[in-house]
């Protein structure tokens, strides 16, 4: 039971149109962006200088990309020393049977997740189901989402899009929760802390993302606020990470800027509740812990944006600073981007990781441009030249009758007399212009726009006769 | 499965897919350079020689860590106790009145002599108390540690499960009372992590900063404590008498 990502078949257009329709889901959305916004920037005003600290965040990610390589080699020996395994995984395909090979060799059934991005990206709870065994995620949105067979509508706040009356009914429809459960947040909290308490406990192996991995030390950092990441570190008897390859600091110093940053820009809690250091696996006299550890690092794409003019993508820290202060996101949440990453990070690295898909491309459009999102990355990601450069690429790529289109029109407004032919055809074309959103060039365009209906008299007209 | 701490001979894991083929492409691209972005102006940033910058904290006092540390625990939606020598009879009077009643060992703690030294007290008020295991703590209703350094700047304990036995102590039952002398608490998180390093500074298998109880935003953005962790945390902070420490590192773990 896991949901599914619907880029292919449908179009940007279509699943805003869908979201903008539903007004419950604009209400949860905006309510929530606001609160996470506003946390953010008080979060963020008890440090000094906080944006000398994210152009500091911005060079040192510069620098962990450029030595990438290097590092990763580094972080890779730190865990094999600590008698961790490491799987090296080029593609998601690579990943996903190497994880599933892990579970079936130890007769796994059933599985406990906590929240990790780079596993939905790999689609792996779907392998693994198909390997017979049972998965549950257990960050409670991603609980949420789960149940409904949805995919999760923010990086940070899965089942944001959600209020308390539909989990309550979630809840009573798909775990047979009694009816009478209150909403009140602290009951339904409560019933969730019940059931994934079960998940933990019998738990055979935790699989796990990464916010950073440390090269000098070989060690994976979870934050987390409800605790999954250390439950899912502690019980299960084999722990496996999933590691975006570009995830890494060089040392420790760069590790505690990012996390200092992290949770400021997430939430804007000083830290989160739990940041989670995991190194090795169980040591001696200690009575919990797994004691097998696989790090499985993965490529899926990354590598090809390394060195070329998307680099900066990379730096990315999954905040989810940038999808609050989006006025696109708030709109439309995070279901009609499509695709496992939404907001403005998702708008560039969609049409870069899911380039298999052709679909993907249009969501360079789903930007105001209004830069937004680049104040408030907290690594000072270019985001919106990102995206420009998206929509340049996709330009080129258009079809010839899309490009003889805006050459035609190019041509006519670089010449005042030409302009001044189309401005009077328009005055003609007055009585039909209410029909422009109907005509099959116009369709596209003028679908949710009132197209405006030119005026009786031209404007130059009016000048030229002195108004 | 044996193996010691930071001696020569490790056992080692193994490695899976192609270590050179994996990197090959990422080598392959970034010999040429990084070639920039045409539409981005970059802003002006440090040099990647330049030092990481340590945050300044606003909300602290370096002269009065405890008087920061514990504003800022109270801030993380835990409570701080600063008490002059030991945790005084009537706060545990009070934790024991909030756990209510429950079958099996209601009290859980780690092998640190702060924790223990709790546990024989309650222990001696009739309360069922064990070594924390994963069996124990997860019936238990309080679990009792002691932590290897505290943070004033943001009011978190750091846990280490090489000092505490592990890990399920301060995790699995509904309230965390975390003991710690003065001594321990530092100023801000770079006095804890950068202080991590490889060789003997390599951190223990468990390294946990812990910032308040457990908590959840995702049923509308509302605080909701006691997500899948303790939703209580009660940190004594035992002064010893005195004041606020100088800010010195975490013990040694």
């Amino acid at each position: 039971m896991s949901g599914h990502h619907q880029l292919a078949g449908t179009t940007l257009r279509g699943r805003t149109a869908e979201a903008v329709a539903d007004e419950r889901l604009r209400t949860n959305v905006a309510r929530a962006v606001d609160r996470f916004a506003t946390h953010r920037r008080e979060g963020l005003e008890e440090l000094e200088d906080p944006d000398g600290l994210r152009r500091a965040a911005r060079a040192l990610k510069q620098q962990v990309l450029a030595d990438l390589p290097g590092l990763l080699e580094r972080f890779a020996d730190e865990v094999l020393a600590r008698g961790g395994h490491v799987c090296w995984a080029p593609t998601a395909q690579d990943a996903r049977s190497y994880v599933v090979d892990v579970v079936r060799r130890h007769g796994a059934t059933r599985v406990a997740k906590s929240k990790s991005m780079a596993t939905e990206e790999i689609d792996l709870n779907a392998a693994l189901e198909s390997a017979g065994a049972e998965v549950v995620e257990t960050d409670l949105g991603e609980w949420i989402v789960q149940l409904a067979d949805e995919t999760p509508s923010h990086i940070i706040a899965p089942a944001l899009h959600r209020d308390r009356h539909q989990i309550h009914d979630l809840f009573v429809d798909a775990v047979g929760a009694a009816p009478a459960l209150g909403t009140e947040p602290t009951e339904l909290v409560g019933f969730a802390r019940g059931r994934l308490r079960e998940v933990f406990l019998a738990a055979e192996v935790g699989i796990t993302g990464a916010n950073i991995a440390v090269a000098e030390t070989g060690s994976i950092v979870l934050v987390t606020n409800e605790g999954n990441g250390r439950l899912v570190t502690a019980l299960p008897p084999v722990h496996v990470v999933v590691l975006g390859m570009e995830r890494l600091a060089a040392d420790w110093a760069q590790a505690e800027l990012l996390l200092t940053l992290l949770a400021r820009s997430a939430t804007g809690q000083r830290l989160s509740s739990y940041t989670n250091v995991v190194t090795g696996t169980r040591g001696d006299g200690e009575v919990d812990g797994p004691t097998e550890l696989h790090v499985v690092i993965l490529d899926n794409g990354r590598s090809d944006l390394l060195a070329g003019e998307y680099h900066e993508m990379l730096a990315c820290i999954r905040c989810g600073a940038c999808l609050n202060v989006c006025p696109v996101y708030r709109q439309v949440g995070g279901h009609a981007y499509g695709w496992v990453y939404p907001g403005p990070m998702g708008s560039v690295l969609t049409p870069l990781l899911a380039h298999d898909q052709p679909e993907a491309a249009e969501l360079a459009g789903a930007s105001t441009l209004c830069g937004a999102c680049m104040d408030a990355c907290p690594v000072q990601i270019p985001l919106q030249d990102l995206l420009l450069s998206l929509r340049r690429r996709k330009a080129e790529a258009a079809g010839t009758a899309e490009r003889t289109a805006w050459n035609a029109w190019a041509a006519a407004w670089s010449d005042a007399r030409r302009y001044g032919a189309t401005t009077r055809l328009a005055t003609w074309g007055r009585m039909v212009a209410p029909l422009a959103g109907h005509l099959p060039v116009g369709r596209s365009w003028g679908a949710g726009r009132t197209v405006p209906r030119p005026a009786e008299r031209r404007f130059r007209d009016l000048w030229r006769e002195g108004l | 499965m044996s193996r010691g701490v930071g001696d020569v001979e490790r056992w080692t894991g193994t490695e899976h897919g192609d270590r050179e083929r994996f990197l090959a492409p990422a080598r392959g691209l970034l010999a040429d350079g990084i070639r920039p972005n045409p539409v981005h102006v970059p802003p002006a940033a440090p040099l990647p020689s330049d030092p990481v910058p340590e945050a300044r904290y606003l909300n602290l006092d370096p002269g009065d860590l405890v008087t920061s540390f514990a504003d800022a625990v109270a801030h993380a939606e835990g409570v701080c106790h600063v008490v002059e020598d030991d945790v005084p009879d009537g706060l545990l009077d009070r934790i024991v009145a909030e756990l209510g009643r429950r079958d099996g060992p209601s009290v859980v703690v780690s092998p640190e002599p702060e924790a223990r030294a709790v546990g024989d007290r309650l222990a001696a008020r009739g309360l069922a108390v064990a070594p924390a295991t994963p069996a124990t703590a997860a019936d238990a209703a309080l679990g009792v540690t002691s932590a290897a350094a505290a943070i004033a700047a943001t009011g978190s304990v750091v846990l280490d499960s090489r000092r505490a036995g592990g890990r399920v102590a301060s995790l699995l039952p509904s309230v965390h009372l975390c003991v710690m002398p003065v001594d321990r608490l530092v100023a801000t998180p770079a006095d804890v992590l950068r202080r991590l390093g490889p060789g003997a500074d390599a951190p223990p298998p468990s390294l946990v900063v812990v910032t308040g109880p457990s908590r959840t935003g995702d049923i509308e953005q509302l605080l909701t404590l006691g997500a899948h962790g303790p939703t209580a945390l009660h940190v004594v902070l035992v002064t010893g008498g005195q004041g606020a420490s100088q800010p010195s590192g975490p013990a040694a773990g």
